[in-house]
């Protein structure tokens, strides 16, 4: 018969990578008419980091996403970016660029103040406007003032910066140290029925909590999460790489290296815990690699909590499961005739 | 070499092509249509997925030679130049694609999907894309815009009804 249990499973993980430098780099441009360009080393490869850091530029710059031009991956002309792994683009990707643009629009301010007679400490940019702060209505259009800075000034509006996430090297006596600069934490819940004589987990629902720091683009936090999660089924349920004993791949197709399909997915229930790290950009931090890290964990669990069996390898497949429940139970028989 | 005559997105196309030449490579390196993608070959993945007549097939599985004479949709064959289709709108609104590679299949799974039905359970989605492998998104985003789109397709449907 088909028992449910439930499991929980907590994580944390870090945001870039340590031991060697992880610096970002970036060029941000204002346009005269009042777009800017984005340049970044970084890659696109669909988790949305595109779109997160042109939120980020447009955000410092009070400018929409759609006025920013990001141009992306080509090394020929991009700045440096240490990559789009470790879960640390919008962390330090983000930070680089928010920078860059900091200094693009301090110019901007340089250039607006002597025109709005205030200093340019008393500006800010919103609504694609430079404008005196607390009183908007004496403003100048972004794209002027980027025009101004240019042809008058002669200090055309370009911010270019690098961020390299600050760490501590371990004392050698001690082992101590600050590896990374900051961290992410997630709780998943899952929800399992176990067929107890066949060994097959099904699951029908996971509950993720995760902290990411500011979610600058809920949308896509959700599809990271949800993309990592079925991945963490995979991990849990499916997913091998099995080799014969001359170390040959004996499963290297889609045939028999069985991966998640639409069946397979649970519903899934997403938590974006509010959180907010001074450190990264507006307050975020990175969501893409640990929305898989405590997904198998969370279905063990349930599965013991369904048929009270511990299964330590991976993947769980129903012959493990199987075999570890009968094991359970002639173990249960044994004792009995003991007695 | 084998000779076909067929419609592909609507438009009659003839081509001569060697007989083991499947319908994949005749859309993609015959006719240029590069939307429908190469993926596994054998018919796992479904990224090659493409309807004819009606039907969701895996075109890395059928040979051209068995499309002579019929009618094949391609994802080229979705958006006009106005306007994208309603399920590739949805799909964009919602973020359901990541990466993008199962994308084109995913999409004609679910337009064959709603060809036939246009009120289908999440049950029955579930059941249309299960022959599209997707890596990245944990196929929610891609349910959820597959009940937008054939919400929309009824509102249109019930306005062209409509006296």
């Amino acid at each position: 018969m088909k028992r449910r249990g439930r499991g929980i499973a907590c994580m944390w993980y870090p945001i870039g990578f340590t031991v060697a430098a992880n610096p970002s780099a970036a060029t941000v441009k204002v346009n005269e008419d009042g777009t800017a360009t984005v340049l970044t080393g970084t890659v696109e490869t669909g988790q949305g980091a595109l779109t997160v850091l042109s939120q980020i530029a447009a955000e410092e710059l009070g400018i929409a996403m759609d006025d920013i031009h990001i141009v992306s991956g080509d090394t020929d002309v991009a700045p440096m970016d240490t990559g789009a792994i470790a879960s640390r683009t919008t962390y330090v990707t983000g930070n680089a660029i928010r920078l860059a643009a900091e200094k693009a629009k301090l110019i901007l301010f340089d250039v607006a103040a002597p025109v709005l007679g205030v200093k340019p400490s008393q500006l800010e940019a919103r609504d694609r406007k430079i404008q005196v702060k607390n009183y908007p209505q004496r403003c100048l259009g972004i794209g002027e003032v980027a025009h101004r800075a240019q042809v008058v000034m002669g200090e055309p509006a370009i911010g270019s910066a690098s961020w390299n996430p600050p760490t501590v090297a371990m004392d050698p006596e001690t082992g101590q140290g600050k590896p990374f600069s900051t961290y992410v934490y997630a709780t998943q819940v899952a929800e399992v029925d176990v067929d107890d004589e066949t060994g097959e987990v099904e699951v029908l629902r996971i509950v993720a909590a995760h902290d990411c720091g500011t979610a600058i683009n809920p949308m896509l936090v959700e599809g990271q999460i949800e993309g990592g999660i079925s991945m963490g089924i995979g991990f849990a349920l499916q997913e091998e790489m099995l080799f014969d004993k001359d170390g040959r791949h004996v499963n290297p197709n889609l045939t028999n290296y069985i991966m998640p399909t639409s069946l397979d997915m649970p519903e899934i229930e997403v938590d974006i815990v509010p959180s907010f790290d001074p450190t990264g950009p507006f307050g975020a931090k990175g969501v893409g690699e640990p929305t898989a890290v405590p997904t198998a964990a969370a279905i063990l669990n349930a599965v013991h909590d369904a048929v009270g069996v511990r299964i330590t390898s991976l993947p769980a497949t129903a012959e493990k499961v199987l075999a570890a429940i009968k094991a359970k139970r002639e173990g249960a028989t044994k004792k009995l005739t003991a007695v | 070499m084998t000779d076909v005559v067929l419609r592909v997105n609507g438009r009659e196309r003839k081509a001569s092509v060697p007989p083991e030449t499947t319908l994949l490579q005749l859309l993609r390196e015959h006719l240029g249509l590069t939307g429908s993608k190469l993926g596994c070959d054998v018919g796992d993945c479904g990224a090659c997925t493409v309807i004819v007549d009606g039907k969701a097939v895996n075109s890395c599985l059928m040979l051209a030679g068995q499309v002579d004479g019929r009618e094949v949709l391609t994802i080229e064959g979705l958006a006009t130049r106005d306007r994208l289709h309603p399920i590739q709108r949805a799909f964009e609104e919602r973020a359901s694609l990541q990466c993008g590679f199962c994308g084109p299949g995913s999409i004609m799974s679910a337009k064959a999907l709603l060809d036939e039905n246009l009120d289908p359970t999440p049950q029955e989605i579930r059941d249309a894309l299960a022959g599209n492998l997707c890596r990245c998104t944990g196929y929610t985003k891609m349910i959820e815009a597959i009940q937008d789109a054939a919400r929309e397709l009824r509102t249109e449907k019930s306005a062209r009804t409509a006296p």
